[in-house]
């Protein structure tokens, strides 16, 4: 039986791309070099600058993203705040490492208090002023699609509107570390935050629809599961006008039928929480192209894991 | 030019990520702990405990003797001098 759809007003996301503060992105947007840098906004118009001194990059992207969001949406306040970052506060951990390897004593306090994965939302609750439901998920490359799946519960329970988003960091040794893993790609490993408001309701706003959420984890995903999830949809493969999926898996492009395939690791780059960058193209595109009813996002990022997000044009 | 001061006034900078500032917009003798100086916060004066560990190799372990020295640039340097001439 298929769930009630749940709506999407607003969206920010901040990459390698100029995707910030840019709607129509999606129409203009190519390959990711592998020299690009983060397209950083200036801060200081969302964060007090008293605050933003301590912040890291993936806290300055998480609350500049988060408060865009909320403004776009033109909510006071969203009930809940829900996160997913699959590697969470990567310079700050490593700053404070790197501090406890050289210094005997006191260790710096600002990169351990901040070196925590749920640092975001709970910066992001401050920086709000909100006292709400306050979450973080962190399941590798599925962490975007966990903390979709908590918001949506919320919102089925009678939340009205949650403010839902992942962030993952890029730091230098990432490249050593892939190196040594052996860890392919044709995408460079890159930074990116997008945050979302996900509501109960259309209050008119609405730029997609959230029809339904999909993870699987652990033991490497059939394409059974992928038939099953459309099946539940009551979708055909050749219903999806666009399916964006992550990197070129051995078994090929998981749904052949579908109108249109995109790697969306190519525009974006690599990061555990790139679904959530792919989530915004979506919608970004559902929003100028009116012929786009349906659109798959299936993150196969990692083998093992599969996680499959439906979202569909909102109907007039 | 004291060195000293100047490199403390470039460390502080670092440790508290003071991107706005430039060693030229500190004084030697502004308050680091007062609005009208630095407007450091009690999270900074713990930092600054770290940055003499990690550049001057100092452990300052009584509350008081920091309360004294983080006064401003002039009293940490003279705090310095004072425990690598003991």
């Amino acid at each position: 039986m298929s769930k009630p759809a749940l709506y999407l007003s607003a969206a920010s996301t901040i990459s390698h791309q100029p995707t910030f503060g840019n709607p129509g992105f999606s129409a203009a947007l190519g390959p990711v070099e592998a020299s690009s840098a983060l397209i950083s906004p200036d801060y200081k118009a969302y964060i007090d600058a008293g605050l933003l001194r301590r912040m890291s990059k993936i806290l300055r992207m998480s609350v500049a993203c988060a408060k865009d969001c909320v403004g776009q949406a033109g909510i006071g306040q969203p009930d809940a705040i829900v996160v997913g970052t699959g590697l969470g506060c990567l310079q700050d951990t490593e700053k404070f490492l790197n501090t406890s390897l050289t210094v005997e004593g006191l260790l710096p306090p600002t990169s351990f208090i901040q070196s925590t994965h749920n640092t975001m939302a709970g910066q992001i609750s401050l920086s709000l002023g909100n006292h709400g439901y306050n979450m973080t998920h962190t399941q590798n490359t599925l962490s975007f699609e966990h903390a979709l799946l908590d918001a949506s519960m919320l919102l089925r329970e009678g939340d009205r509107h949650v403010l839902v988003g992942a962030a993952d960091e890029h730091i230098d040794i990432l490249d050593d570390i892939a190196g040594r893993l052996a860890f392919k790609s044709d995408a460079p490993l890159t930074s990116g935050a997008s945050f979302f408001m996900l509501s109960a309701e259309n209050q008119g706003n609405a730029k997609a629809s959230l029809a339904d959420v999909y993870t699987s984890g652990g033991a490497g995903y059939g394409q059974e599961e992928i038939d099953a999830f459309l099946d539940r949809n009551g979708l055909q493969p050749g219903d999806i006008d666009l399916l964006l999926y992550a990197g070129t898996p051995a078994a090929g492009v998981p749904v052949q039928d579908a109108k249109r395939s995109l790697d969306y690791l190519s525009l974006i780059g690599v990061y555990p929480t790139a679904s959530a960058f792919a989530l915004h193209y979506a919608m970004d595109l559902l929003g100028a192209n009116s012929e786009v009813r349906n659109v798959l996002i299936c993150n196969t990022l990692r083998k093992s894991n599969l996680g499959l997000t439906l979202l569909k044009a909102v109907e007039a | 030019m004291d060195s000293l001061k100047e490199d403390l006034k470039k460390q502080i900078i670092e440790q508290l990520n003071l991107e706005d500032l430039t060693v030229a917009d500190i004084a030697d003798d502004a308050l680091l702990f007062n609005d009208q100086g630095l407007g450091l916060d009690s999270i900074d004066a713990l930092e600054l405990i770290v940055l003499l560990e990690k550049y001057h190799g100092i452990q300052l372990t009584n509350p008081e003797e920091g309360k004294e020295a983080f006064k401003s640039v002039d009293t940490m340097a003279a705090y310095i001098r004072k425990r690598k001439a003991a």
